[in-house]
């Protein structure tokens, strides 16, 4: 089975305390944030390579970004990705249609049977990649996909709905399905094997290798403006040192009556 | 006559709750505008709905076919694309549900028009229609415009609108549909609903919740001991159980439970809104976490900016003494 896998990279701002919007309100500011693979992607490229393990065939990871993207790249190589493709395009200002246009370029090319996205990204979380792209291959999709098994031909899948519901589906190939988090364990990747993944060859295309040009990209969404979230309501914070606060928490809930 | 159109969602023999919130800012943006409110609603049995969303709309577009049984994606794709091209609304309006996740992209490919996904919110400006959405782990708002189009879709965050009363009499027409043939391409095969697991955290009085802060499956063990001292139980977040840590029974948030306990103590949950809608309902809020920017603290009625390994051993004994005052 070829399989796809459309990865990106991502700043973590998960516990970042520090976010700060560039005088433009275009961007934040990134120089203090570190960068990772897409977490939803990172369940795409496990669900991939045990396909791949199980099934034969190829794995090709493709991203669209700039050169520091490589490093995505390389982490799925390095989990047992054949191929690696890297478009390269500054994606910053681009919405997702955009994107989905020139991976739908790049993918059209290739042969394979099953093409795999993380299910939404973690900086802008919109979700609308994978189906898409589906949408413009004209093949069938499913999203937030968190049971996946595959045979000749296909490929039996369930997608998660709201409170635990499952709604389950068999889907002939050539299919395109977007991964939900919690669908397997992804494996522990050493800077070793990154490392030894250096040696692998990594693929970067220009633009215009798929007959595309910056002119015929037009974003259907625009970026108007950032800005940090209006204060709302905030807790009432209890400051000291984790004896003293503990201390006074442990009272207020039990004047609260909760023990 | 352009208006706005709702797509409404249901399930379990009933509208879903983020029907009514779409609905509702779609009845606001239309008034604003004095534009036309429509909603559609599709199922092999849609009378009760459609009656109900007359509540709201001025006109109820009510699709009934056999081929609907369970609204999956594929068949409604083709219902609205044919009703977009058909009264051309201004803006197409759905929830950001897991059904709108699986139908919006491509439709809005299909029809080849803009789409915004969960928006939180949704306005006009200078006879423009703008949407704001939360990205950066809820720590940046973006607001968008459109690309010019005679028709945008947009899909708004669960939760986010708040829902008002109806109280209209609106149309109620019923629409044929002529499916093409069926492909077997993509064949559902069914349901499955949540298995009912050994503990039930709805019933909870006290739940001690716990996110990706916790680090380590180790860990768990002072946190079920704070559960213990409090009388309560251990639930958590998403993550939590995407790791193995605990099972799916024990997940608060949108693709699990919505609890409604006296306290609410998250340990280490940042609060990103799916986990939120779950569990804002709680009568007291506390949040640990070491991240003073975390969207958790805007719902948490007290907060402790702090490592959630050093503050729960200490609460731990703080309780106990206290407990062991009184008895």
């Amino acid at each position: 089975m070829d399989i796809i896998a459309c990865i990106k990279r991502v700043p973590d701002t998960s516990e970042a305390d520090f976010i700060k919007i560039d005088p433009a309100q275009r961007d934040i500011e990134k120089d203090r944030l570190a960068f990772k693979i897409n977490n939803w992607d990172e369940y795409a490229l496990e669900a991939a390579v045990q396909l791949k393990e199980k099934l034969g065939g190829t794995l090709t990871a493709i991203t669209v970004g700039p050169e520091d993207w490589n490093e995505v790249l390389r982490r799925a190589l390095a989990m047992g990705a054949d191929n690696a493709i890297r478009i390269d395009r500054d994606v910053s200002a681009d919405d997702a249609y955009t994107v989905a246009v020139i991976l739908e370029r790049v993918i059209q090319r290739l042969s394979y049977d099953l093409v795999l996205f993380g299910a939404q990204s973690e900086d802008f979380g919109s979700g609308q990649l994978g189906a898409m792209v589906a949408e413009m291959l004209g093949i069938p999709h499913a999203t937030l996909v968190t049971v996946l098994e595959a045979e000749e031909g296909k490929v039996h899948t369930q997608r998660e709905l709201e409170a635990g519901t499952l709604q389950s589906y068999t889907i002939e190939l050539p299919a395109l399905l977007t991964v939900h988090t919690g669908i397997n364990q992804p494996r522990y990747i050493s800077l070793r094997g990154i490392r030894s993944a250096m040696q692998k060859e990594l693929q970067v295309m220009a633009l215009d290798d798929p007959g595309l040009s910056p002119e015929t990209l037009v974003p259907m969404v625009k970026l108007e403006k950032l800005e940090l979230p209006p204060k709302g309501k905030e807790a009432e914070l209890i400051a000291g040192a984790p004896e003293e606060a503990a201390e006074r928490l442990a009272k207020i809930l039990k004047d609260a009556g909760i023990f | 006559m352009s208006g706005i159109l709702v797509v409404a969602e249901h399930r379990n023999r009933a509208l879903a709750n983020v029907s009514y919130q779409v609905l509702s800012k779609g009845r606001q943006l239309a008034d604003q505008a004095q534009m036309e409110l429509l909603a559609v609603v599709a199922g092999s049995d849609v009378d009760a709905y459609a009656k109900e969303l007359a509540g709201w709309a001025d006109r109820v577009l009510a699709v009934k076919s056999d081929r609907l049984e369970g609204l999956l994606a594929e068949p409604c794709q083709k219902i609205i694309a044919h009703l977009i091209r058909k009264i051309k609304p201004k803006i197409t309006l759905m929830g950001h549900s897991s059904f709108a996740m699986d139908m919006a992209p491509s439709l809005s490919v299909e029809l080849g028009i803009p789409l915004a996904t969960d928006c939180i919110d949704i306005f006009w400006q200078n006879g423009d229609i703008l949407v704001t959405r939360s990205i950066y782990n809820s720590k940046v708002n973006a607001t968008y415009s459109f690309a010019q189009s005679e028709t945008v879709l947009i899909t708004g965050r669960v939760g986010e609108f708040s829902v008002e009363e109806g109280g209209r009499q609106g149309q109620i027409e019923e629409i044929e549909f002529d499916f093409e043939e069926e492909s077997d391409y993509k064949k559902f095969e069914g349901y499955l609903e949540a298995e009912a697991g050994g503990v039930d955290i709805t019933q909870a009085e006290v739940l001690v919740s716990v996110g990706r802060g916790i680090k380590d499956k180790k860990n768990l063990e002072m946190v079920e001991e704070l559960a213990r001292v409090l009388g309560g139980v251990v639930s958590c977040s998403r993550p939590v159980v995407d790791y193995g840590w605990l099972p799916s029974e024990r997940q608060v948030g949108l693709s699990g439970k919505t609890v409604q306990p006296k306290l609410y103590l998250g340990l280490g949950i940042s609060g990103a809104f799916q986990h939120v809608v779950g569990m804002k309902g709680a009568s007291i809020i506390v949040a640990i976490n070491k991240d003073a920017k975390a969207p958790i603290f805007s719902v948490a009625n007290y907060g402790i900016v702090d490592d959630l390994l050093k503050v729960v051993p200490a609460l731990v004994n703080k309780i106990s003494e206290l407990k062991g005052k009184t008895e």
